[in-house]
């Protein structure tokens, strides 16, 4: 029996199948674009060729994500919350808390026994998620890729004081202009996501262990980051991106 | 086009106080209103709707005068007993939001400075105002109770109808104690001896005993509603606590509030006698619900969402009486008993102490606090009332949002956070 899970992002569109041993048999990360049902559909498809499977071989399927209501041949829809958490508690049985950070959303899980007993999520504003840091990659002209190694040799940081995305936007080409260096610009940005998020995991309230989801754990910056502002050491799956889409296969599978 | 969207669109396409005036003196007319009540789904719905529309065309008469703005906590016996027609601005605003034209009093108040801070209840009816979308007062009475916006944004109205010397602020006190019965017991007979001196009327104890008497049956009636509703397994789809505040505030002290109150008890009697002979036990019991603070007014899903998904509001805290029965002989002392029992003015103890109770009583799965947006009264103790319920087993959802501008805030991510928080309850 396969199970199948889509996380339908703002910016991207997660697959994953999984088979009746827990054993993932194929993902697919895919730019969701401006069609969420025709993304959703295409990244399944994508992900049943690359598993060999037959869709008639899915025995049901859980859609979450902010597309998630918008998935025809979906069996159900669960939240993001419900689904990162039980993707999070599949690859870490004991933890407590889940960060994670996606294209235009961030949220805090706080679990108790493997389920979820409140969460944080962010306010309609961009700041502190993925996009805000493509957005500041373009305006400084470097690629997302390199934030790392700047943050990882770059001793010193600017603060940057804006937390709307388009004032940080232009806080940042004003500090361009008066010829601040790009390397501690980053590494300020690092840390104003940071601050960001250490300030929604106080409300919701720190214990350990912790782990964090999202395609914004693939920035090891921002990890390290978070790791000395929340003084924990973080856990981050593999593939932290398909976190939620693996939560929603295995809670596709509770469906029986 | 049904007849609710014919008024909508109408209202919206004339904006202006003379037609607002005639269409409401032709909904007021009793063969529509009984026509069109016939549409309701219960007879309290169809009251509630009845009475809001005559109270509205009353204010909106100038053979009604004296025309009175107060604010949400004044007591209304007060008004009745002096003969004044009220008119709520802050409720007016809720309905600007379900007339769709929020959007355009919100745009008028950002036009005339008043601050995008500002809560939308103030901001819209400000620039309602401004729109000559209101009556023209010829009082004002507000307090500083609970809500600091009220007193300052309804001063600016007294400023622009010329009516400062009519405008009354009830200084209510922190704390609740004698030698505060007795400050705001003189300073409420103070106002009852001016306006009787302004509108000739001999101020004489007599005129409280009718606002009183009803005042007291309504109370008796509400505190009905919330007992039957403590063991109340399920609710008519239609029924929303949280859409009675005109009644349980601006109308206590009519045969209205009274008539509808005893409506509400019979259709949810009626109701639960039949949800027991139907299907008591066949069902899967629905998750209770808590409400504290308001609700958007304006179209959203939220009460759809937590309908389909098996979730019940059981009680909102906005119905709990708090005050003691009013006494017409000493009319001053009582209504400032009333004003100071409010739970929701002075320290957040007192409203820790309600929500508690109500949780506890109405036997709450969870509580939904809606998250205002420029409510400092309710948002300021979100923290210590989301952690006071969570020491009882109770857990809250602080679900950020605007009651009147549906601009301030994502139907998408207020989904995402209810059926969020339901997935907890059902986990």
């Amino acid at each position: 029996m396969y199970t199948c899970g889509i996380d339908v992002g703002s910016v991207s569109t997660e697959v994953v199948i999984l088979d009746n041993k827990n054993k993932i048999v194929s993902y697919v990360i895919a730019l969701t674009g401006s069609n969420s049902k025709n993304a959703a559909k295409a990244a399944f498809e994508s992900s049943l060729k690359k598993a060999g499977l037959k869709e008639s071989e899915i025995k049901s399927i859980v859609a979450t994500g902010y597309g998630r209501i918008n998935i025809p041949f979906a069996n159900k829809n669960i939240t993001e919350i419900s689904c990162h958490a039980r993707g999070a508690i599949s690859l870490f049985p004991d933890l407590k808390t889940v960060i994670d950070i996606g294209g235009q959303d961030s949220k805090v899980i706080k679990l108790e026994g493997g389920n979820p007993i409140d969460f944080l999520m962010n306010d309609k504003c961009a700041a502190g998620t993925g996009r805000f840091l493509e957005v500041m990659a373009k305006a400084l002209e470097i690629n997302l890729e390199d934030f790392t190694p700047i943050f990882n040799r770059t001793s010193d940081k600017v603060d940057i004081t804006s937390t709307c995305t388009v004032f940080a936007e232009s806080e940042i080409v004003s500090l361009i202009g008066h010829g601040v260096d790009k390397n501690k610009i980053i590494k300020g940005l690092i840390y104003s996501i940071a601050d960001r998020i250490t300030t929604m995991v106080e409300r919701v309230g720190l214990e350990e262990p912790v782990c964090m989801t999202g395609g914004v754990a693939k920035n090891m910056g921002v990890v390290r980051a978070l790791e000395e502002k929340l003084g924990v050491k973080l856990n981050i799956p593999d593939e932290p991106q398909i976190t939620g889409a693996l939560g929603a296969a295995y809670l596709a599978r509770d469906l029986h | 086009m049904g007849i609710k969207n014919r008024l909508k669109t109408g209202i919206q396409k004339n904006l202006n106080l003379r037609y607002i005036k005639r269409l409401l003196g032709i909904i007021a007319l009793k063969p529509v209103l009984y026509a069109y009540g016939k549409t309701f789904p219960s007879a309290s719905d169809k009251y509630l709707n009845i009475f809001t529309i005559e109270s509205l065309k009353k204010a909106y008469s100038d053979n009604n005068r004296p025309i009175g703005y107060g604010s949400l906590f004044i007591p209304y016996e007060l008004f009745y007993a002096l003969g004044i027609t009220p008119f709520l601005p802050e409720v007016m605003a809720g309905f600007t939001a379900g007339l769709g034209l929020a959007p355009q009093t919100l745009k008028e108040a950002s036009s005339h400075w008043y601050s995008q801070d500002l809560c939308t209840f103030h901001r819209s009816a400000s620039g309602a105002a401004e729109l000559d979308l209101f009556p023209r007062p010829d009082y004002i009475i507000t307090s500083n109770l609970a809500c600091d916006a009220a007193q300052k944004s309804f001063y600016i109205h007294s400023v622009k109808h010329n009516i400062e010397k009519n405008y009354y602020l009830i200084d209510v006190p922190y704390r609740y104690s004698e030698g505060s019965i007795r400050y705001l017991t003189a300073q409420i007979k103070n106002i009852c001896t001016d306006i009787c001196s302004k509108t000739g009327k001999k101020l004489d104890i007599s005129m409280f005993e009718e606002a009183f008497g009803l005042s007291n049956e309504l109370r008796k009636w509400a505190i009905e509603v919330g007992s039957l509703r403590k063991n109340l397994v399920d609710y008519p789809p239609s029924f929303n606590g949280l859409n009675f505040i005109l009644p349980f505030h601006g109308l206590a002290g009519t045969r209205e509030a009274v008539i509808l109150y005893k409506e509400i008890y019979r259709d949810l009697k009626k109701y639960s006698d039949k949800q027991h002979k139907e299907s008591l036990g066949k069902k899967k019991p629905a998750k209770r619900i808590l409400w504290l603070h308001l609700k958007p007014y304006y179209r959203n899903e939220i009460f759809d969402i937590l309908y389909r998904e098996n979730c019940r509001v059981v009680f909102e805290e906005i119905n709990h009486v708090y005050w003691p029965e009013l006494d017409y002989k000493k009319p001053f002392e009582s209504l400032a008993r009333k004003m100071l029992s409010n739970f929701l003015g002075g320290s957040i103890d007192k409203r820790i102490d309600v929500t508690l109770k109500a949780a506890h009583d109405y036997k709450a799965d969870g509580a939904i606090l809606f998250s205002h947006w420029g409510c400092r009264q309710s948002n300021g103790g979100a923290r210590i009332i989301k952690d006071n319920l969570k020491k009882i087993n109770v857990p809250t959802l602080v679900l950020d949002g605007d009651c009147v501008d549906q601009n301030n805030s994502s139907q998408g991510q207020v989904k995402t956070r209810l059926q969020g928080f339901i997935e907890i309850l059902n986990s």
